[in-house]
């Protein structure tokens, strides 16, 4: 893990002590995914409205703090805005409003919702002949929405081959309906799927940047909820929607710099 | 007035060229003209409705016009958290256009009536909601929506009311005026055929409603005083009366119960007692209960 990543999972820790808000496990599956689409992607920050963007829509949006965080190490807004999460009157909710956040492209948190409106997107663009692309990303838990394979099936129909599905298989619904072998799951579904570290933002970047034809793209992110903490990891379920107290920041800050780098 | 739809989408496309059709696998052969003359923008997506709406939001995002059409309760009930949050909440406009509104599917049972929808789509902020009665209010009623950038929902029915009204989107109607009268008749949609023959002669006033919302306060703060019975064989037009202003207002349609009968649109609604006898009954009845004979004196418009 580099020191962009642990950069990033500090601030949450650091947010999420001071809201008392945050799903930390799972916004700490996803960083390396949100700065690979991030660092492959056309955006502006400081004209995030820009109209030949390519589009980002995190459709679990229960990782909210999560994307905050990253949206500030890429330019957004300065991350001390980020410490009024939760606040009445903040712009920073748990879950994100596209009017009020630059670089959020839909306001999501019921889950099962962003990848429709992402493929909505995709055709558009492609309609448009405009080259404009669109990266969702979803959860495995989202995942036992209908509403996901549904839109799965739309998007291989269609030929949305400028829509990639990140799908963050951190495996949350262990305890629950687990959705196995995802890969082979949108291969079946006609999507063009592959399998790759989800917290290796080199492997990441290369399968983003791969061009594809004709299909739309599936990356399953082989992923660990709670990536960097060896307690989030251990207890993941406890810290589902836990914010640390002083005693538990100071240790799960101390694992975070004890993590290889 | 689903072939008016496609006569109205084909005149719309011909000037603007981000009005897009996304179909739930309903229409398709009656819209081959539509596919002929402009074959990437109408999208028979799928039995999808979810998807369909999310779709929809998605393509307003990218600068759209969408239109989703398929059949009442699949999309109104099934996907109205799609409805809600993907258009409503993140303020994406797209036109609902649906058929097989209330019992206009009467024969095939309880699973394909849908009374709910004007009432649910109300409930949603910022969402319009028509209810046309004719071929016309449908071609002014769509053509005024359709690219406005709001969510806004049009059920297309199967009958019509057989009047040649006013329309102008959010405007009311008034039918009939009757001096004196201390009863008006409130409705919607085509039902407003078997309300003008029911009331005609009756010492009642008549208002029609062919947009839910925004409603007419105007039109109905006028009869305000009046004691007000809502004819209407859905959910959706007496609550936005009461929503409106302070009013009296009871409701003659649809008990809560199932309708488990088969049939035509005629036989449900006389089996509701929305057939013109019925609702002559109904309005009889208030009167009596009233005492409110009012004067004979009666205009209409």
């Amino acid at each position: 893990m580099d020191r962009i990543s642990k950069e990033i999972r500090e601030n949450i820790l650091r947010i999420a002590h001071h809201s008392g808000h945050g799903h930390i496990p799972t916004c700490f599956s996803i960083i390396e995914m949100l700065r690979a689409v991030y660092e492959s992607m056309r955006y502006n920050p400081k004209q995030p409205d820009y109209d030949e963007r390519d589009i980002f829509i995190l459709s679990k949006g229960h990782a909210a703090l999560g994307l905050y965080c990253t949206l500030a190490r890429y330019g957004y807004f300065p991350i001390s805005d980020v410490f009024s999460l939760g606040v009445f009157g903040s712009n920073f909710g748990c879950h994100a409003d596209r009017f009020k956040i630059p670089g959020i492209e839909l306001s999501t948190g019921s889950l099962g919702h962003g990848i429709g409106v992402a493929a909505g997107m995709a055709l558009g663009f492609k309609l448009s002949g405009n080259s404009r692309k669109v990266f969702v990303l979803i959860g495995d838990g989202e995942a036992n929405e209908g509403s996901v394979w549904e839109t799965a099936m739309v998007t291989a129909n269609l030929h949305l081959d400028n829509l990639t599905i990140l799908f963050d298989n951190n495996r949350s619904q262990s305890r629950c309906l687990p959705v196995t072998n995802p890969e082979e799951k949108f291969t079946s579904f006609g999507l063009k799927a592959m399998t790759v570290d989800g917290h290796d933002v080199s492997a990441i970047k290369e399968v983003v940047l791969c061009p594809v034809e004709g299909t739309p793209r599936a990356i399953v992110a082989q992923t660990t909820k709670g990536m960097g903490c060896p307690t989030l990891v251990r207890d993941v379920f406890a810290w589902h929607r836990r914010s640390p107290n002083s005693d538990e920041l100071k240790i799960l800050l101390g694992e975070l710099n004890e993590t290889s780098v | 007035m689903r072939r008016q739809f496609k006569d109205t989408a084909i005149r719309l496309a011909e000037h603007d060229d981000k009005l897009v059709l996304l179909f739930g696998d309903i229409s398709v052969f009656l819209f081959s003209e539509f596919k002929e003359l402009y074959p990437d923008r109408l999208l028979n997506i799928g039995i999808c409705e979810n998807t369909l709406i999310s779709m929809a939001a998605g393509m307003s995002a990218a600068g759209f016009h969408p239109i989703v059409h398929t059949i009442a309760p699949f999309v109104t009930e099934r996907s109205y958290e799609q409805v809600k949050l993907d258009l409503c909440y993140n303020c994406l406009g797209a036109t609902i256009v649906t058929c097989g509104g209330s019992f206009d599917y009467a024969w095939d049972g309880a699973t394909h009536h849908c009374y709910t929808d004007l009432e649910l789509m109300r409930m949603l902020p910022g969402m319009e909601v028509m209810q046309p009665g004719s071929k016309k209010e449908f071609d002014t009623l769509f053509s005024t929506c359709y690219n406005n950038g709001n969510p806004s929902y049009v059920r297309i029915a199967a009958d019509e009311h057989g009047l040649d009204l006013p329309v102008e989107f959010g405007k009311g109607v008034l039918i009939k005026e009757t001096r004196g009268a201390n009863l008006t008749v409130a409705t919607a949609g085509p039902l407003l055929g078997n309300v003008l023959s029911a009331c005609s002669d009756l010492p009642v006033n008549i208002i029609y409603f062919h947009t839910i919302k925004p409603f007419d306060r105007d039109l109905l703060e006028r009869f305000a005083g009046t004691r007000i019975i809502v004819v209407h064989d859905a959910f959706g037009l007496f609550e936005a009366i009461n929503a409106t202003c302070s009013v009296k207002a009871e409701y003659h349609g649809l008990p809560d119960e199932f309708c488990c009968y088969y049939g035509t649109l005629e036989d449900i609604r006389r089996k509701l007692g929305l057939d013109a006898a019925g609702i002559r009954c109904a309005v009889e009845t208030t009167l009596l209960q009233d005492g409110n004979k009012g004067s004979q004196d009666a205009q209409t418009t």
